[in-house]
């Protein structure tokens, strides 16, 4: 609890709150204060509970039982808007714009209201005053007339942060919007949140990056397993303090991998010759050894996720070639597959698990195969043992392998799809951006996986967005730039994240 | 079809999950509860004539629980198909007009006649990207049209033959042996895993390693083909085939997926016995209306109401917005 005697005013206050999915306790009686002009950042691991918690308070989940109190009164928010008219605003985690529609009618969804008069929407007025307030943040190259679809992740969380932020909302939840973004992307959203703090007004901060944590926030409220822990100052506790406090015990051994010069084997299983992808790539070469762990980073437009796609067949228009060192070329994913090559995407929810499918059906679909008999037939108890043999080896927390994937937390489901090429056994395994969105302890699982896999001689290839954990798992670093490699770096210790930002712009 | 944004759908989900047990426990027993209450009311009400007349009214049966097989394949991933109706009248039409020469081979006619059909329908949908809906209304009055232009100036009557082969024993025999093989297909094989996976997510079935175009066109080549073949089990009821033969037959279809407790998205919560529930609940209620003395415009109303109330039951909110 926050000590008597802060000068601060309260803002908000957060009464015994309970929430539950079925059986499923996301929060338990979580009480305590959030103050004027700080940022309070929410921390706590996959499943902790922020998240309902703060779609509790923006109107997208309801309140099973307690209350909030937004100075001095109670609110019951019914929806997002309602959420809005109450001053409180969120970006979410996913994308959370709108297709189909354009930039400006997504800054406005729910108050076009302001537009119409006897009936008929102004779009003029509208989309200069998105303009008009795209301008201010500094955000000129998007355009409030074009469609939102034009725009990449990226931008689109832009136009989100825009949306949430422009009518001077009393709260402001940033749901673990960094990791979707790119540095400048960041700096951006800093700059806001700078902004937002400077008028008085309140950001619930959601993040796993603890550093940034720390380096951002005011105050830190940790939850575990849906339950209040503490609420501390950022400048009272290191990041040790932190990870101590969000799993309840002291994290030990290595996070990244610790050993240094190890010599990777010369045998080349993987070889990029010439693949372009149009607008993404341009004629890249690389080869993958076995037993390497090779990184591609760089910023997010630099063409790096589509690296990943373009091995797995998964590009379309690809030119080019990505041969295996038997000599198959890949060109479209069942081949990829057969021939051992998994891949993770960014876009988990989309392209990596069948959301409304069973943890059962999304660890056996790729194997199955390698499950059916001779005759080509699948038994129940097979893939039922296959799944939970690899859900377990991966300890996804679940209550059957018949739960759906929908049902998962972030974590979680990224576990699901490890487990699916784990139990594929593949020799080539694709991760792009694998821990995105991920607590440490998963993380830390994932790092320790990948350093078990590239022991038995796996090779892997990691596409990542956060420099540190290319520094720290990676043999060898690529780092892209407009759709080409800019540069190549060794594993060694003396390697910070400067040397690879100087290569990066 | 329309997109909903990321927070609407969990705010979905999430009022869902409250009473879920019901729900899920409403929807898993709702239609067998159904077929037998109906079946019981309807007995009670005509003095037990249904029992008496259960040839008869299963006569109505094996067509319908046939195509229906094809369709469940197609709605399982996702798409749906109108053109059923015009598939059987052609198919139907083919048959008569080869059995004059020798009737197996007008039954593998029938059946090739109903594959090329489905893979008009496959191709324009699946290549061209064209919503399977909008494709198959367009297929549905193309081919009827063909229909009725084969049939101006009088119906397109079958060999006198083929009236030795409408025995009950060989209509459920065949009827069976069609459900056996796609129970078997799709609970057993990777083919159903492949479809329920696809209906739920299509994007993330291909980087599972699925060839998604590639399964989509077949299952509607397939749907064709197995339509073609109930060609021979309604050429054999009736002898010949009218303007309207096989009419209806695409409302028939998906009235009995319904009715069976099918999602009309598909998805990973369809199963098997839908076809069967659904359609013998579909012509239980049918039947039992007709002996009732209920006029026709009647009996549609109260099929429109029924039909709407299963719908509202089991349609998968989450994954409406995916129906292709």
């Amino acid at each position: 609890m926050i000590q008597e005697g802060t000068m601060s005013e309260v803002r908000l206050e957060v009464k015994n709150l309970c929430k539950s999915f079925g059986i499923t306790k996301a929060v338990k009686n979580v009480s305590f204060n959030i103050n004027k002009g700080e940022v309070h950042a929410l921390i706590g691991e996959n499943g902790s509970g922020k998240s309902t918690l703060t779609n509790m308070l923006t109107g997208i989940y309801s309140i099973d039982s307690g209350i909030f109190v937004l100075d001095g009164e109670e609110i019951h928010p019914k929806n997002q808007v309602d959420a809005n008219n109450h001053g409180v605003s969120i970006i979410v985690q996913e994308l959370g714009t709108l297709s189909g529609l354009t930039v400006a009618e997504n800054i406005f969804l729910g108050h076009e209201e302001r537009f119409v008069k006897c009936g008929i929407k102004n779009t003029k007025q509208m989309i200069k005053e998105a303009n008009e307030l795209l301008h201010s943040y500094g955000f000129d190259r998007i355009k409030a007339q074009r469609m939102i679809d034009d725009y990449n992740f990226e931008d689109r969380k832009l136009v989100e942060i825009v949306k949430a932020t422009y009518f001077d909302p009393k709260i402001v939840v940033i749901d673990e919007t960094t990791t979707a973004l790119s540095q400048e992307g960041r700096n951006e959203l800093y700059k806001v949140m700078d902004k937002i703090r400077e008028k008085g007004n309140t950001i619930i901060f959601i993040s796993h990056d603890l550093q940034e944590i720390l380096d951002r926030s005011d105050t830190i409220t940790i939850l575990r397993d849906g339950v209040y822990i503490d609420t501390v100052k950022s400048k009272d506790v290191s990041e040790e303090d932190l990870k101590r406090l969000m799993v309840g015990r002291e994290v030990t051994g290595d996070y990244y991998r610790s050993d240094y010069g190890s010599k990777v084997s010369d045998e080349v299983v993987l070889s990029a010759k010439d693949v372009s992808v149009p607008g993404l790539l341009n004629k890249l070469d690389f080869e993958l050894h076995k037993g390497e762990i090779l990184g591609f980073g760089g910023l997010s437009e630099s063409g790096m996720h589509e690296v990943g796609k373009a091995i797995f067949g998964a590009s379309y228009d690809r030119t080019g070639s990505v041969k295996l060192s038997d000599g198959t070329e890949i060109n479209d994913i069942p081949t990829a597959i057969q021939h051992s090559i998994a891949y993770t995407s960014k876009d988990r929810d989309n392209e990596s698990v069948v959301l409304n499918q069973s943890i059962m059906d999304n660890i056996c679909l790729p194997s199955l195969d390698e499950l059916a008999d001779k005759r080509h037939m699948l038994s129940d108890k097979k893939l039922r043992d296959f799944a939970d043999k690899f859900a377990k080896d991966m300890s996804v927390k679940m209550v059957n392998v018949d739960q759906f994937v929908s049902d998962l937390s972030g974590g979680n489901k990224q576990k699901v799809v490890l487990a699916r090429w784990i139990g594929k056994d593949s020799d080539i395994v694709v991760l792009d951006s694998p821990t995105r969105g991920i607590d440490i302890k998963v993380k830390q699982d994932i790092y320790q996986l990948m350093d078990r896999m590239r022991k038995s001689g796996k090779s892997i290839i990691m596409i990542s967005e956060e420099l540190m954990e290319l520094i720290g798992m990676c043999d060898r670093i690529i780092i892209m730039k407009d759709g080409m490699i800019n540069g190549q770096i060794e594993r060694s210790e003396t390697l910070d994240e400067n040397n690879l930002i100087t290569m990066m712009v | 079809m329309v997109a909903v944004s990321k927070t609407e759908m969990t705010a979905a989900k999430e009022k869902k999950t409250g009473n879920l047990s019901m729900i899920s426990a409403v929807k898993t027993y709702l239609p067998i509860v159904g077929l037998i209450i109906v079946f019981l009311v309807f007995n009670v009400l005509t003095n037990f004539r249904m029992v008496k007349n259960m040839p008869l009214v299963l006569s109505q049966v094996y067509v319908t629980m046939i195509a229906t097989t094809g369709v469940f394949f197609i709605m399982t991933m996702g798409g749906l198909d109108f053109s059923q109706g015009s598939i059987l009248g052609i198919a139907s039409i083919v048959v008569c007009m080869v059995s004059r020469i020798n009737i197996p081979l007008s039954i593998i006619c029938g059946i090739l006649t109903g594959a090329l059909i489905g893979a008009f329908n496959g191709y324009f949908y699946v290549y061209r990207k064209i919503k399977s809906f909008i494709v198959t209304i367009c297929t549905m009055f193309l081919f009827r049209g063909f229909i009725k232009y084969l049939t101006t100036n009088a119906p397109v009557a079958g060999s006198a033959a083929l009236i030795n082969f409408d025995k009950t024993e060989l209509k459920v025999a065949l009827t069976l042996l069609v459900l056996v093989t796609g129970f078997v297909l799709f609970r057993f094989t990777k083919f159903g895993t492949y479809l329920k996976a696809i209906g739920a997510g299509e994007k993330a079935a291909m980087f599972s390693g699925i060839r998604t175009d590639k399964m989509k066109f077949w299952v509607y080549v397939l749907s064709g083909a197995i339509t073609g073949f109930a060609a021979f089990i309604n050429v054999i009821k009736v002898g010949s085939v009218t303007s309207s033969g096989g009419s209806q037959l695409e409302t028939q279809i998906l009235i009995a997926l319904v009715l069976g407790g099918m999602p009309i998205s598909g998805g990973a919560k369809v199963r098997f016995e839908n076809i069967i529930v659904g359609s013998l609940l579909y012509i239980v209620l049918n039947s039992g209306l007709t002996m009732m003395g209920f006029s026709t415009q009647m009996m549609q109303l109260i099929q429109g109401i029924v039909f709407l109330v299963f719908v509202a039951v089991f349609a998968d909110r989450k994954s409406l917005q995916v129906i292709k």
